[in-house]
């Protein structure tokens, strides 16, 4: 409950602050009247942006718990499998080829990066001797997503103007998403949702072993399969409104789990609530920094995020369960 | 891509290139049996004659060695920000040209003698475009200059080091005169310079006494974010020229700032002009769809210059320090102070 009343407060300061100084008698009345002053900045610039945040952060925190729960692997997160990395380099190749519109078609394109870079890094940690290990699965992934991010960095580098406008694929952002584009992913990141907490015994069944699992009824290829939908229709989401932002899913659910235990029913809902509360306050952290100019979220994200991860490694929760 | 690195370079000129700085006045040019000297960015330039293996790298520096004559002489042109002016078409249409900048290899495999360019990062050690220092290309025989309002402060620097106090029309004319007398084609420089300047102080002349509306130049991104012209970028002086203000002149240290649309919405600019950019195709008319995207944008539904029609097509190219500057300067006039035509 406690995290709920925190990412309410984000959401409430992500309205609030920026270049323009929002009160919140502003707020109300630029939310009640759509003529009011202020409204153009709320309505079309801190909601969308609000909106993006929470959206975003919980499919990545959700996306980066069914992850370590499924490879049993302490280092997953949906950037570690190569989902964000594959759907960022989809958008890219499908904007410089084929010149998608601004919307809406980018979200297929993720999704089908996302897909095949998952099933890549599954392809190859299956290889092999012992299946995918979890050891396997994280350096599958790892190769797989540098293999990708150079192949984006390839095409985006290629002169000043695709960089001018293609950084937004390189390091993520909330500033792009618009009303449409957040209510657009709204469903798919509802259904990835509804799966993802669907899987949280299964999961738990998963943590013992496929032996374990099995003997008490789980069935683990089907639960395996239902994991990497939900983390294709997650973290595929967030990147087609978010670009790709790394350390959220990584650490988030980390935290969750020294906050409440392991047992998933209590880790995902915390996991969304976390990365949610994580990406709010990093892009607004990012709005404040370096006035007039704005740092991306991609960026504050993994600048905070990577302290908190040295912190818990240090304290060695990262152990897992 | 991939990049063979085979050195092709033939030094022609490596004994002129040692001769030791000479301190004299900020442009002196200095003709003698040792050859002409002029300084540019703190660098003395040095050629025994006129350089016959001339590089132009970005619009300016194509514009300026078509401005100046000395077509012929061009051995390569790489990246145009949009079409050359109507004047220099058939002399760009007959040089190699190449849309991305070359890489190293490839400018040393075309031997120039003297490289020309139009900004300061293609000499910059930090840049992702960077063809090695200055100092780097005159061990090789290779001479360089950078337009005067882009200099940093040190060889292998870029915008961050600009003195925005250099950032002047006088330090473009300085540099048309100073390559005109390294290009030996002073009396063509001159000539250059006086129409320049006719034509600018006829500008000035029609919007003398206008109210200066505030300017933003402003380049919409990908991720919904807006690069503007901060107050070093040469658009502040054409802007100046043109009879209005630059909305963004305070952010000073950079040429260009990444900023959320809040900004733009904070300080109301009562004109807006893109940034269009970057291929040798372009025209006035490309830079209509950047122009809509603002005007469409919901978040700027309130601003002065959307409610009023202010918001205007704009190219990059005509931002730039360089021979287009009249040019420049007269579009801009006729869209902020339509009434003087």
């Amino acid at each position: 409950m406690g995290a709920a009343v925190l990412v309410a407060a984000a959401a409430w300061l992500s309205l609030l602050v920026g270049t323009q100084p929002i009160t919140p008698a502003d707020l109300v009345a630029a939310l009640a009247d759509p003529a009011a002053g202020s409204s153009a900045v709320v309505l079309h610039l801190r909601l969308p942006r609000t909106a993006a945040g929470l959206l975003a952060g919980a499919g990545l925190g959700l996306a980066g718990a069914v992850a370590q729960g499924l490879t049993r692997n302490p280092l997953a997160g949906p950037e570690v499998l190569g989902v964000n990395g594959g759907a960022a380099f989809a958008a890219v190749v499908a904007i410089s080829l084929v010149g998608v519109g601004p919307l809406g078609g980018y979200v297929w394109f993720c999704f089908a990066g996302a897909v095949l870079a998952l099933a890549a890094v599954l392809a190859i940690a299956t290889t092999g001797r012992g299946g995918a290990t979890p050891v396997k699965i994280a350096m599958a992934g790892a190769a797989v997503s540098a293999l990708l991010f150079s192949l984006t960095s390839a095409i985006v580098l290629r002169n000043h103007d695709l960089f001018e406008r293609f950084r937004f694929w390189l390091v993520g952002s909330l500033t792009r998403a618009d009303l449409p584009t957040v209510l657009q992913a709204t469903p798919f990141l509802a259904a990835g949702a509804v799966l993802a907490l669907a899987l949280a015994r299964p999961l738990d069944a998963a943590a013992l072993g496929d032996d374990t699992a099995r003997s008490i009824g789980a069935r683990p290829a089907v639960v395996r399969g239902l994991a990497v939908v939900a983390i294709v229709v997650l973290a595929g989401t967030a990147t087609a409104v978010a670009g790709p932002v790394g350390f959220v899913g990584l650490v988030v659910p980390h935290a969750a789990r020294m906050l409440t235990g392991p047992a998933h029913v209590r880790v995902l809902p915390l996991s969304a609530l976390l990365g949610a509360l994580v990406l709010l306050m990093a892009d607004v952290a990012g709005r404040v920094v370096l006035r007039p100019e704005e740092v991306q979220v991609g960026v504050t994200a993994a600048v905070l995020g990577a302290p908190v991860f040295l912190y818990l490694v240090r304290r060695r929760r990262v152990a897992w369960p | 891509m991939l990049r063979f690195a085979v050195p092709r370079i033939v030094p022609t000129l490596a004994a002129a290139a040692l001769l030791a700085a000479c301190g004299g006045p900020p442009s002196a040019v200095v003709p003698g049996g040792s050859g002409t000297t002029a300084r540019n960015c703190g660098i003395d330039v040095t050629v025994p004659g006129p350089p016959q293996r001339i590089y132009a790298a970005y619009q300016p520096a194509i514009e300026m060695v078509h401005a100046l004559g000395v077509s012929d002489r061009v051995v390569g042109t790489a990246y145009l920000d949009a079409q050359v002016l109507p004047e220099y078409a058939a002399a760009q249409a007959a040089t190699d040209y190449l849309p991305e900048l070359p890489s190293r290899e490839a400018l040393l495999a075309a031997n120039p003698d003297f490289v020309v360019s139009g900004f300061n990062d293609l000499f910059a050690t930090a840049g992702s475009e960077s063809l090695g220092t200055r100092a780097s290309l005159r061990d090789l025989g290779v001479q360089s200059w950078i337009f005067s309002p882009l200099c940093p402060s040190a060889d292998g620097m870029a915008d961050e080091a600009i003195d925005p106090a250099s950032v002047t029309i006088e330090n473009v004319y300085s540099d048309v005169r100073d390559l005109g007398r390294l290009f030996g084609v002073e009396d063509r420089a001159a000539r250059v310079v006086a129409d320049m300047q006719a034509r600018i102080a006829a500008v000035q002349q029609r919007v003398a006494g206008a109210s200066r509306p505030r300017v933003a130049v402003v380049r919409p991104q990908d991720d919904g974010t807006f690069r503007v012209a901060g107050g070093p970028d040469f658009v502040t002086r054409i802007l100046d020229i043109a009879g209005a203000d630059n909305a963004f002149a305070d952010l000073q240290g950079r040429r260009n700032f990444p900023v959320g649309p809040e900004e733009i919405v904070a300080r109301d600019p009562d004109v807006i002009l893109t940034s269009t950019c970057c291929d040798g195709s372009y025209t006035l008319s490309d830079a209509e769809p950047d122009a809509e995207r603002i005007r469409t944008n919901p978040a700027f539904a309130g601003l002065s210059a959307v409610r009023e029609g202010h918001v205007y097509g704009f190219l990059f190219a005509d931002r730039a320090a360089g021979v287009r500057v009249p040019h420049a300067a007269e579009l801009v006039a006729s869209l902020v102070h339509p009434d003087r035509r």
